[in-house]
């Protein structure tokens, strides 16, 4: 086997065991899929996430408002 | 930062000590649930009044395990041949789905009882003094990691910004709608790090750009990746996982 031929066959090897197969960072959430990992309950979607920062956000605003204010006045 | 002991460990001693405790918990639980079943003679399983017994023993736990937190006790550190390579990627979502956070744009928000609320840009943070640890990452799935980390000193950042140190608890939003939160002891433990770096190269996306808050006293999902907004309060905040149930301080 000639030498470019070689390396066209381990460039194809790569390509098909997934070396070069990890895609860059960035890619929109896919919100609705189950979430990765071990650390879930049963049934757990990557958006749920989202929704409880957002219901979080709404609870702690009020009382990281009040003791913003309170930081300012000492 | 200067390795000072390797005696002391979430890795070794501490666990032990948690887990008797936790062993202590789980049997004061286990009466308390069985006395609660026979009195409404119902499974205790999804009642809210179940959950909400429970969460206040995990909350008791939390107490306990912040008793027992030695703010001088050292996780051990590594030489650079004992990192883990590759590093692991873990997260709930794929690595492809790792948040871009615009470094240009990018201001870490500060809220709560500081006093200095001036967001910092990424350069202001950079300029700050800077340590290095290499220290074993240990998830609560069962596995750990070693990897090295470079950044501020939490503390200094704090006391930078005019925190106020006798509050209880510091929590963490991040670009990736993750939160979480942490004892004040925790948050001023000498290697407690605002990390920047990752293996001396900027944090990529994978693993927290532009900034991650390194702890090796605590469990991995404690430490936050892409943080983009900070603050201290007396209010528990609790976080994503703890919110689902997970012990709240998970650390040693």
């Amino acid at each position: 086997m000639r030498s470019h031929e070689v390396i066209a066959l381990a460039a194809i090897l790569a390509a098909g065991t997934g070396a070069w197969g990890v895609e860059a960072p960035g890619k929109p959430m896919k919100m609705d899929e189950p979430m990765h990992g071990e650390m879930k309950k049963k049934g757990m979607k990557k958006g749920d996430v989202k929704k409880a920062a957002e219901k979080k956000g709404r609870g702690m605003k009020p009382m990281a408002e009040k003791e913003s204010t309170g930081a300012a006045k000492k | 930062m200067k390795k000072r002991t390797m005696e002391t460990s979430l890795a070794d001693q501490s666990p032990r000590l948690i887990r008797a405790i936790e062993r202590r918990l789980f049997l004061k639980q286990g009466l308390s649930l069985g006395a609660l079943a026979l009195l409404s003679g119902c499974e205790p399983t999804d009642d809210e009044g179940v959950q909400s017994l429970l969460m206040g023993m995990s909350r008791w736990n939390d107490r306990a395990q912040g008793w027992l937190f030695n703010p001088n006790k050292l996780a051990p550190e590594y030489p650079e041949s004992a990192i883990t390579k590759p590093f692991p990627f873990n997260a709930f979502y794929a690595e492809s789905e790792a948040p871009l956070v615009d470094g240009k744009d990018y201001k870490l928000e500060l809220e709560g009882l500081i006093r200095e609320k001036k967001p910092w840009t990424l350069p202001e943070l950079y300029a700050l003094p800077q340590t290095s640890q290499i220290t074993r990452h240990i998830c609560v799935e069962g596995w750990s990691a070693i990897g090295k980390w470079s950044g501020v000193r939490f503390s200094d950042f704090l006391a930078r910004v005019g925190a106020d140190t006798t509050a209880k608890y510091i929590g963490f939003e991040c670009a990736d709608d993750y939160s979480t939160s942490i004892d004040m002891a925790t948050a001023l433990h000498p290697q407690t790090l605002l990390t920047f770096r990752f293996a001396d190269q900027i944090l990529p996306p994978k693993y927290g750009f532009p900034m991650k808050l390194r702890m090796p006293t605590k469990l991995g999902f404690k430490n936050p990746k892409h943080i983009t907004a900070m603050f201290v309060t007396n209010e528990y905040p609790g976080g994503y996982w703890e919110d689902q149930g997970y012990n709240w301080f998970s650390g040693s």
